[in-house]
């Protein structure tokens, strides 16, 4: 297992590798002058010079790109000029924050759509199916940041159950009940949409699986309905389930921008977008990369449930 | 192709889907020549006006802009960036994956590996690298958007080509001197368009609401011109003083992507095969019962009784008649074979005995099956389900597709116990592996917690057996329980099948196609032709003498020892299609006795000789032969 896990790591370095390029071309398409950006458009020429040469600009592009890289394994990430603040730092902090809120959508999407999917799948065609089914289609549907709007206005403002917006409240204790209260509203809009995505894979991936010859085994043995459903066709769903986890993970991460702007959440998305309006290259470059790295990791803790899951996976 | 309005038609919630999709385009076409106030006056003596007061039906914004009049022109401008989106996304992902699949190798292979590295990211990662290197601004939004979704396009497309491009037409063409560019665009591209059609009209909602989302974010369309999203992003400030300012943009997005969705679901589900045939419903706990006519009696006490059982599937309106009215009965420790053609629904009868017929599309129409006198197809599920596996079990052909591949053997058996015992863990683990032992498998400790898939056939099947035999049943049902083995193993398998029985006094029903195995294990056989019994006696009588034409045949079929095996459908011609039976005898198609007395009315089972029943009017032998 051990040796799966580092063949599986030393697999995403090229995957990583390739991130930094692709972002690094991105951010060398910024048409005019990121000197001239920063300073404004009433710098004299000769502070634009000098911040050209601080900034590494005069060098040719390969030579850049590589002083990029091995400053950021060193864990330099550049300084934000908009917060004045080292990169690495603000987007660990922000990250945190995104963590947290992504982190708690994804297990409720994660518990909730696969729920739903197996109950729609074992009552195929019956009234909770088509209830599923509409709920699903009407989850995928909505935008979150409208949801997260709706939410707003129903759960904070009319009914006042939630805090409208924020991580923690102004005054008062940051414990763990206040986070819970901040985090509601915004973790179950991001849950939404993924969720619906999920309920319905999982259905057609349970139905798929209900006709196997080792379920009317499980049948043919005496063994009850609710096990049947819930223990031999769910487990044998799961090796199809887990990887769309690991696709809706990421949908769950890019939703997160729009749910942090909505509930004033200080998560990294929310960063990236004041840095993207500040024209903060170094930030945004920065933000993605840490983002994107993570994501990568994360794909292979996927990979490797997936091999727990199921031992016909040479590990 | 035809068709396929049609279905679409009768699936009414995406008929739905298309008239409000309709609708809302030809809204956004005609916008211009509505009489609707200028979108971008501002006007600020008449802001947050409500929903239907005067001179503006939904409201004014912010500005004192008239809502109406934004949403139109929004969703104009949300329909055509969202398509646009779409469109330069399909067809630049297109020409990449096609030319990828087309050329193959290393540039395949360059192409391809970067395509995986830019799905690597989370999309909006990527789309906000772009957004931040372009600035803001609607046209930059749309380019993020298309970017991030070429990969996607490109993967499909490049497997489909891939497809294509080792098929024989592309070959000939390249044979006849053609350019790749000319190949490409007349003999590979045509073939690729409908799928690419179908790509763009299941993300096309996706980009919608993705353009809305950056709009709404301040990246995409910048004031005073204004998309859904941007509109809704402006509202927020405002969301809680004044709500129909979001809720008007927003559940026009809502509406926009729900259409769509609906019609897409709509057009997969109308082109998908397997929904049509019924392939995606589930199987439900037992077999459904719809019997109309009256329940047959239980004749004399019997171990198990078939009496006129009638299993039929259908499916949408044909009804295919498996199973058409078997009588069989077993007695204890005795060995009954069935045996007949695939799809002469031996295993339909068989399976219908515990309602393990899956259902849909099974039904079972009619007959009893009685278990030391207890009518077993009214029994409510907990009853059969305290049967199944305890008293009647099963044996299953194929042992790697009845074993969960992901349980260890050891757990499989041990949930077969505690089904119905209240043994603990370790008890019913010891049990387990006296279960293997007694099936001759070696050591059984370890094998205990082996994987179905780490052992042989002729194992695994074991394996299937000594959970058969788990809760010392007093019937076990064996569906050609050695056909997926090789020669020898089988040879194993049925001696040891038939040392159980003598040793436990089991009743064994055995199906299979092949005479060979019934010589070696059955006490008494009984031919099953189109979903009936043929001929039924003691095994000696019939392998001797043969008294239905059908079964002569088939044992002509069965080969000499060592001569390998001969397929059953060595046969002349095919059984009867069992949706459409013929009025007399089944057989008469195939049979070279048959007369017109053969077509003319239903034949019965009757008597032959001192112990056997047949279905034919003209038998192959006289009852006295029958008798010896
Ligand atoms: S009834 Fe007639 S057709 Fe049928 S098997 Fe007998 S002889 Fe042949």
């Amino acid at each position: 297992m051990a040796g799966y896990i580092l063949k599986r790591l030393i697999s995403a370095l090229p995957v990583l590798f390739g991130i930094s390029i692709i972002v690094f071309v991105i951010m060398a398409m910024i048409p005019g002058d990121p000197a001239t950006a920063i300073l404004g458009s009433y710098a004299t020429p000769e502070n634009v010079e000098k911040l050209k040469r601080d900034l590494g600009l005069d060098k040719p592009m390969m030579q850049r790109y590589f002083i990029w890289l091995g400053n950021m394994l060193q864990g330099d990430f550049g300084r934000s000029f908009s917060l004045n603040r080292s990169v690495l730092d603000e987007v660990l902090d922000r990250f945190g924050a995104t963590l947290i809120l992504a982190g708690t959508s994804f297990v409720l999407c994660s518990i909730l759509g696969i729920a739903a999917g197996v109950v729609s799948a074992a009552r195929q065609y019956g009234l909770a199916d088509r209830a599923i089914t509409f709920a699903v289609l009407l989850g995928i549907s909505i935008p979150s940041f409208f949801l997260g709007m709706m939410m707003i206005l129903i759960f904070a403002v009319k009914l006042r159950w939630f805090p409208v917006s924020g991580m923690w409240p102004i005054y008062g204790a940051r414990d763990l009940y206040a986070l819970i209260s901040h985090l509601t509203l915004p973790a179950l809009s991001l849950a939404v949409v993924a969720t619906g995505v999920i309920a319905r894979l999982s259905r057609s991936a349970m139905l798929e699986v209900l006709r196997q010859d080792f379920i009317r085994t499980a049948r043919a043995k005496g063994v009850h309905e609710r096990s049947v459903i819930w223990r031999h066709a769910l487990r044998a769903a799961m090796v199809s389930i887990i990887p769309v986890l690991g696709v809706q993970a990421g949908f769950v991460l890019s939703g997160a921008v729009y749910i942090e702007m909505v509930f004033q959440w200080p998560g990294v998305g929310r960063m990236l977008v004041d840095a993207i309006l500040k024209r903060d290259i170094l930030l945004v470059q920065g933000g993605v990369v840490f983002v994107a790295a993570c994501y990568v990791i994360f794909n292979i803790t996927v990979d490797v449930a997936q091999s727990l899951l199921d031992p016909r996976i040479k590990t | 192709m035809m068709a396929f309005p049609k279905l679409l038609a009768r699936n009414r919630l995406a008929l739905g889907g298309l008239i409000v999709m309709g609708l809302v385009v030809v809204l956004a076409l005609i916008t211009p020549l509505l009489p609707l106030a200028d979108p971008d006056v501002t006007n600020t003596a008449n802001r947050f006006k409500r929903p239907f007061s005067e001179g503006a039906l939904l409201g004014t914004d912010h500005l004192g802009r008239d809502l109406l009049s934004r949403l139109l022109w929004g969703t104009r401008l949300s329909l055509a960036v969202g398509f646009t989106a779409a469109i330069a996304a399909a067809t630049l992902g297109a020409a990449i994956g096609i030319i990828a699949g087309y050329y193959g190798g290393r540039i395949d292979n360059i192409i391809m590996r970067g395509v995986d590295m830019l799905m690597a990211f989370p999309y909006i990662l990527l789309a906000l690298a772009i957004v931040a290197a372009l600035g803001p601004g609607l046209m930059n939004a749309l380019i993020a958007v298309a970017a991030v979704n070429i990969p996607f396009f490109a993967r499909n497309i490049r497997g489909i080509t891939v497809g294509i491009a080792h098929k024989e037409f592309i070959d000939a063409a390249r044979l006849s001197g053609m350019t790749d560019a000319r190949i490409i665009l007349t003999e590979v591209l045509p073939n690729v368009v409908p799928v690419i059609v179908i790509a763009i009209s299941t993300t096309i909602g996706w980009m919608i609401l993705e353009t809305a989302g950056l709009s709404f974010l301040g990246l995409g369309s910048q004031p005073p011109q204004a998309d859904l999203g941007s509109m809704l992003g402006e509202a927020r400030s405002a969301l809680i003083t004044n709500p129909h300012t979001s809720v008007v943009p927003g559940a026009m997005i809502l509406i926009i992507v729900m259409a769509i969705n609906l019609l897409g679901d709509g057009v997969r589900d109308a082109l998908d095969p397997r929904l049509k045939s019924g392939a995606l419903s589930r199987p439900m706990p037992t077999t459904m019962v719809k019997r109309t006519m009256p329940v047959p009696e239980a004749k004399a006490e019997t171990l198990l009784a078939l009496r006129g059982l009638k299993t039929q599937f259908q499916v949408k309106d044909r009804v295919y008649k498996a199973v058409g009215g078997v009588d069989l009965q077993v007695n204890p420790g005795e060995c009954l074979g069935l045996i007949g053609e695939s799809g002469s629904g031996k295993s339909v009868a068989a399976l219908s005995i515990m309602g393990l017929v899956a259902s849909p599309p099974g039904v079972i129409t009619g007959g009893a099956v009685y278990y030391r006198g207890e009518d077993l197809i009214d029994a409510p599920y907990e009853k059969l389900r305290s049967l199944r596996g305890n008293r009647i079990a099963y044996i299953f052909q194929d042992p790697l597709a009845t074993l969960h591949p992901l349980y260890t053997v050891g757990d499989q058996l041990i949930e077969a116990v505690r089904a119905h015992h209240p043994f603990n863990k370790t008890e019913a683990r010891a049990h387990a592996i006296d279960l293997l032992k007694s099936v001759r498998i070696p050591n059984a400790e370890q094998r205990v917690d082996s994987y179905p898939h780490e052992m042989s056939g002729g194992m695994r099947q074991r394996v299937g057996i000594a959970m058969a035999l788990a809760n010392d049943p007093e019937i076990i049902i064996a569906d050609e329980p050695t056909t997926a083995l090789d020669v020898t193993v089988q040879a194993q398998i049925l001696s040891l099948l038939d040392d159980l029985r003598r040793e436990r006094g089991l009743a064994i029903i055995f199906i299979t196609h092949d005479f060979g195995v019934v010589a070696q294990v059955c006490d008494r056989v009984a031919v099953m032709y189109a979903g009936r019994i043929v001929e039924e006696g003691p095994t000696r009588t019939i392998l001797n003498a043969p008294a239905h034409p059908y079964t002569a045949r088939l044992m002509a079929c069965v080969p000499e020892l060592g001569q390998g095996r001969r397929e059953l459908a060595a046969i002349q011609g095919l059984p009867p299609v069992v949706d459409k039976m013929p009025k007399g005898c089944a057989f008469a198609e195939r049979c070279n006795k048959a007369s017109d007395a053969c077509r003319q009315a239903n034949i019965e089972l009757v008597r032959h000789g001192a112990n056997s029943l047949v279905r034919c009017i003209s038998p192959e032998t006289s009852a006295l032969e029958a008798s010896e």
